[in-house]
């Protein structure tokens, strides 16, 4: 855990204490609540618990936080947990507080830790900011299989997710509908991995979903210079060329595409 | 049932020209933008394509498996919309074995500790006789 502060705290995480079998919609009530979004528990329940599980899976979080337009990237590590930490954001953690043979499943947030004291602080159940030893919540966490969740606004981006998996969570907004938030976040992958395909595609089309040629021409001409060789980004810059009416530009990158296909077959 | 078997016939058949579509080489056989999810595959590794068509019909499996445990079918379709076919493949057949997070039961906690303590009670009274270590 090198280059991590000792001590770190995310001091503006909202708290809701849970309702029984409520603390999946509650965490994540907390989360989103965090990222600027005004939800409470209740409004959470239809959307993440069921009742005939009496209880909340990890899809429906995952799935939840993305319906509200948020970043939702999975920290499968400890190291990584506390670096999320450390960047002000609280993490929301699946644990198994019983036994294997005798599972008590619960979702928290964490909000702060320290090292030198061993301690990590959760919101967790009832109770705020409940002091908790590193290695309990370690194992606890584990019996969970390590499973945790950072939720950010549009636009901002995990301290230590890689660029597939940043990628991947921008995908699923941009495949439910949440276009504005797509791309930016589109935007802010390309300011740390500046020669991302994927992520110049992405903003193309998301900027396309939202009505924007002119932005999404940009996007994927970027594309283009970038990867010359990208089939994709020729194919998707004719396209929106075609729709918006320059036939002659529309033509020459139809061109390209299908000579780079041809080629690759 | 008719007018569900009748639909699973059409899934299927979209599965096939899905199948077939993705055979094809890229610029040929689609018109309209290359999908960000289809650039990631290409990018990082291709996922395996059967897989993909799989997760496809398991979309409908896994929105009634979620209506079968209690949720508003229009609910159980957004959540199922909001996941990658790679989730959907992971979670499908399996909802009512997953763990589901149920956090803190304080009252059944409370109720638990309460029957325990009048069995204790009892127990001494010599009225039950539930537990082996009270003589």
């Amino acid at each position: 855990m090198a280059g991590l502060p000792t001590t770190a705290a995310v001091e503006d995480v909202p708290f809701f204490a849970q309702d029984d079998y409520y603390c999946g919609p509650a965490a994540l009530a907390m989360a989103l609540a965090w990222s600027g979004l005004e939800v409470t528990q209740n409004d959470l329940v239809p959307v993440v618990y069921t009742p005939g599980r009496r209880g909340t899976l990890q899809s429906d979080v995952l799935a939840g936080a993305r319906r509200y337009e948020r970043l939702a990237v999975v920290v499968d590590n400890l190291p990584d947990l506390l670096a999320e930490v450390a960047a002000g954001h609280p993490v929301l953690v699946f644990q198994n507080l019983g036994l294997r043979a005798l599972p008590q499943w619960h979702y928290a947030v964490v909000t702060g830790y320290d090292v030198d004291e061993r301690t990590l602080r959760l919101h967790s159940g009832r109770t705020e900011d409940l002091e908790t030893r590193l290695s309990t919540f370690a194992r606890t966490w584990a019996r969970g299989d390590n499973w945790a969740l950072v939720v950010l606004p549009p636009g901002e981006l995990p301290a230590t997710a890689g660029e597939r998996a940043v990628l991947e969570a921008a995908a699923a907004l941009e495949r439910g509908g949440a276009a504005e938030a797509a791309a930016a976040s589109y935007t802010a992958i390309l300011t740390r991995w500046p020669d991302s395909l994927p992520g110049w595609i992405g903003l193309g089309n998301a900027a396309y979903a939202t009505g924007d040629t002119t932005r999404a021409i940009a996007a994927f001409r970027r594309a283009t210079e970038r990867h010359p060789s990208a089939v994709a980004a020729w194919r998707n810059l004719a396209f929106v060329l075609e729709e918006t009416g320059d036939a002659s530009a529309a033509a020459e990158a139809r061109a390209r595409a299908e000579a780079l296909a041809a080629a690759s077959s | 049932m008719k007018i569900f078997e009748h639909c699973r016939c059409a899934l299927a058949q979209l599965a096939i020209a899905l199948v077939l579509t993705a055979t094809l080489p890229m610029g040929f056989a689609q018109a309209g933008l290359v999908p960000t999810d289809e650039v990631i595959t290409e990018t990082f590794g291709t996922s395996d394509e059967r897989a993909r068509v799989e997760a496809f019909l398991a979309r409908e499996d896994v929105q009634e498996q979620f209506a079968a445990l209690g949720v508003d079918p229009a609910e159980a379709a957004q959540r199922v919309a909001a996941l990658s076919d790679d989730e959907v493949a992971e979670i499908a057949g399996q909802l009512d074995q997953l763990p589901a997070g149920e956090g803190f039961l304080v009252t059944a906690a409370i109720v638990a500790g309460v029957i325990l303590l009048i069995l204790v009670i009892t127990d001494i009274a010599g009225i039950t006789n539930v537990f082996t270590f009270i003589k």
